[in-house]
């Protein structure tokens, strides 16, 4: 049984330096220079990581090479140098810590936005965070991980390229972009903040890398929100037209296969989004770039082993209208007594992934790159759920801590439709990438409670109770929405679609991943990625 | 099946059966799609016609003696010549049709 990535081969690897070697666009825009000697030697490479072997057949796959090591997430380089972009952030610094128990070479840069962001709105964390410079000395000294850390705003495009150019990476994840949909309503000046900062943020990421880094991948986070909810019920690809699409218009048809499909952003925020997949989408095919846009569902949790070694490594939770997802608002309503606030109907419908789903996700993108000038699209998303649905099953959890849960129905501030088709298609993270999800909803939010119901945090959680329920509306208008119903939880009659998530799991089936890993720990390539190819 | 510049000859120009060529660029989305019809083409008319496929940055030489200027490129070889050549990404039932006409022109391969 093979890694899911054993068959890739140099064109995938960062190491291998194609600049000036390839003949990129070998239709019409060749460089002459190279084309002669192609036609003369043939078509050689050398590698960054390797110069002893000077020109060779770029042919050698993961499996041979000695620099990419099995680790129980496919192959993986040796010390990869992967640079995080908003490292401080809920998710780049649990990533940071998984990465960095993987073995990587970890380096990040954070300006501390979100945390100027929540000041200004007079909110918090409710999982203290400690200041960087203690981050990093307890990832030392609980983890032994070493992380190369530097305050710069990414629109400061002279000190980011310097740190580049400095690091080297080999992948880069962004998550440094804002990443609020309430926020970018707030108003105009807080709309045109979240676009000028992140799509401006990303534009010069790109010029950057093409410069510094065109080897490397870029793993960017997007949203299924890109996508919104099409009413005429089609699925949500992944990024792209399948094969079999096709365009049929007077008698005469077209393939689609490989067009993106339609976007419908559903907030300010996820225009931002929506451009920056154009942006990337145009920088692979002029420059060779090779990336991964990451259609993540909804994300939820506070789990990885990793952030749960010490206070000092969690990371943070946001349960604010503005920054709260809709999860772990509702785990703070149920254990402060409030009924949960679902929005509308509550049958809205929307993928989610929990935390440590995702960043298993994030490792295998990182370990298998595109192939060079590749813009692919991965659905980031585990299950599928309708928002009152997630009520009823964070009340089922809260009544084993003890708590009485009542679910509320309030006015919804958002233009959605409160019914509607949800249909997704995630079929690469399983089939391609050998990712299946292992913590469910029921599980995740269990360890919720664990955390949240901790005195000192239900006191944090306390101070932010009335930032909760939303007061930020899609019209402008600023005001609190008011609670059309409340009701017990299962005693609502459901209504609405059903949704369909289609994963074609049976190329790489449950059994195949335990496989694969049972493997693995048997050559010895476990968390560490310390194995050898034996 | 993906061929290389050192298989072009004894893949293509020296094959029995006739031979779609899809030269395609890993930076072609259409390109990276279309794999999966070309797949399904390939089972359909075994024993009739071959088809594969050649990476244009991987396999220069190829390209370049060829003039791809577009990809995807199709050319049908027969006994060594170019008997058919089209560009841009099709759909199933375009390429099924353009390897019709093309046969059409092989009597001997109907």
């Amino acid at each position: 049984m093979k890694l899911h990535n054993a068959h890739k081969t140099c064109w995938n690897c960062p190491a291998a330096i194609l600049k000036g070697n390839v003949d990129f666009r070998a239709c019409g825009q060749s460089l002459e220079a190279i084309r002669r000697r192609i036609e003369r030697e043939g078509l050689l490479i050398e590698c960054a990581r390797l110069p002893d072997l000077g020109h060779f057949e770029p042919t050698i796959t993961f499996e041979e090479c000695p620099e990419w090591r099995p680790t129980k997430y496919g192959y993986l380089l040796e010390n990869m140098r992967v640079m995080i972009l908003g490292i401080d952030g809920y998710l780049g610094w649990t990533l940071a810590l998984k990465l960095g128990a993987l073995g990587c070479e970890v380096s990040g840069v954070d300006c501390f936005l979100r945390r100027k962001m929540v000041r200004e709105l007079g909110t918090d964390s409710v999982v203290p965070i400690y200041p960087m410079e203690e981050r990093l000395k307890a990832a030392k000294e609980v983890l032994d991980i070493d992380i190369k850390f530097r305050e710069i705003n990414i629109l400061d495009r002279e000190k980011l390229g310097q740190f580049m150019r400095e690091v080297q990476p080999e992948a880069i994840v962004h998550y440094g972009e804002i990443p609020s949909a309430p926020y970018s309503m707030i108003d105009c000046n807080h709309a045109i903040q979240v676009q000028y900062n992140n799509v401006i943020g990303t534009l010069g990421l790109l010029f950057l890398m093409k410069e510094i880094c065109p080897e490397s991948s870029l793993i960017k986070l997007g949203t299924l929100g890109e996508y919104g909810a099409p009413l005429t019920g089609r699925p949500l690809f992944e990024g792209l037209f399948p094969a079999d699409a096709v365009l049929r218009w007077r008698g005469r048809e077209w393939s689609l296969g490989g067009e993106l499909t339609p976007r419908d952003p559903v907030s300010f925020y996820h225009v931002s989004k929506v451009q920056d997949t154009f942006n990337i989408y145009e920088a692979c095919k002029y420059w060779w770039l090779r990336s991964y846009d990451v259609m993540q569902g909804v994300i939820y949790g506070v789990h990885t082993d990793e952030v749960a070694a010490d206070p000092r490594l969690r990371t943070r939770l946001d349960v604010d209208e503005w920054f709260g997802t809709v999860v772990n608002r509702f785990v703070a309503q149920a254990i402060l007594g409030m009924p949960l606030t679902v929005y509308g109907e509550g049958e809205q419908i929307r993928g989610f992934i929990a935390l440590e789903d995702a960043m298993e996700c994030m490792v295998r993108l990182i370990s298998s790159p595109p192939e060079p000038g590749q813009y692919d699209v991965v659905n980031q998303v585990s299950g599928l759920h309708k928002v009152s649905e997630l009520a009823e099953t964070v009340a089922r959890v809260a009544a084993e801590f003890g708590y009485d849960v009542k679910i509320q129905r309030v006015e919804n501030p958002r233009v959605e439709a409160d019914y509607h088709p949800f249909e997704v298609v995630s079929t690469k993270l399983p089939n391609e990438l050998g990712f299946t999800p292992k913590v469910p909803l029921e599980v995740e939010i269990r360890r919720m409670f664990e955390l949240l119901t901790q005195p000192h945090i239900v006191e944090r959680i306390r101070k932010v109770a009335h930032l909760i329920r939303p007061r930020t509306w899609w019209s402008g208008e600023k005001k609190v929405v008011e609670t059309l119903e409340v009701y017990r939880p299962g005693t609502r009659r459901r209504r609405g679609f059903k949704p369909r998530l289609i994963t074609d799991r049976e190329r790489f089936p449950v059994s195949k991943v335990e496989e694969v890993e049972r493997a693995v720990e048997a050559i010895g390539g476990g968390e560490g990625g310390d194995g050898n190819k034996g | 099946m993906e061929i290389r510049d050192r298989d072009f000859d004894r893949e293509v120009l020296k094959s029995e059966l006739p031979v779609l060529v899809e030269f395609w660029g890993s930076w072609c989305p259409p390109c990276q799609k279309e794999k999966y019809i070309l797949e399904k083409l390939r089972e359909e008319y075994k024993g009739r016609m071959k088809i594969v496929t050649i990476n244009v940055d991987r396999n220069p030489r190829a390209a370049y003696r060829y003039g791809i200027k577009c990809v995807p490129t199709y050319i049908i070889f027969h006994r060594g010549e170019a008997i058919h050549s089209d560009i841009a990404a099709k759909s199933e039932g375009q390429l099924r049709e353009m390897i019709e006409e093309a046969l059409k022109k092989i009597p001997n391969q109907l």
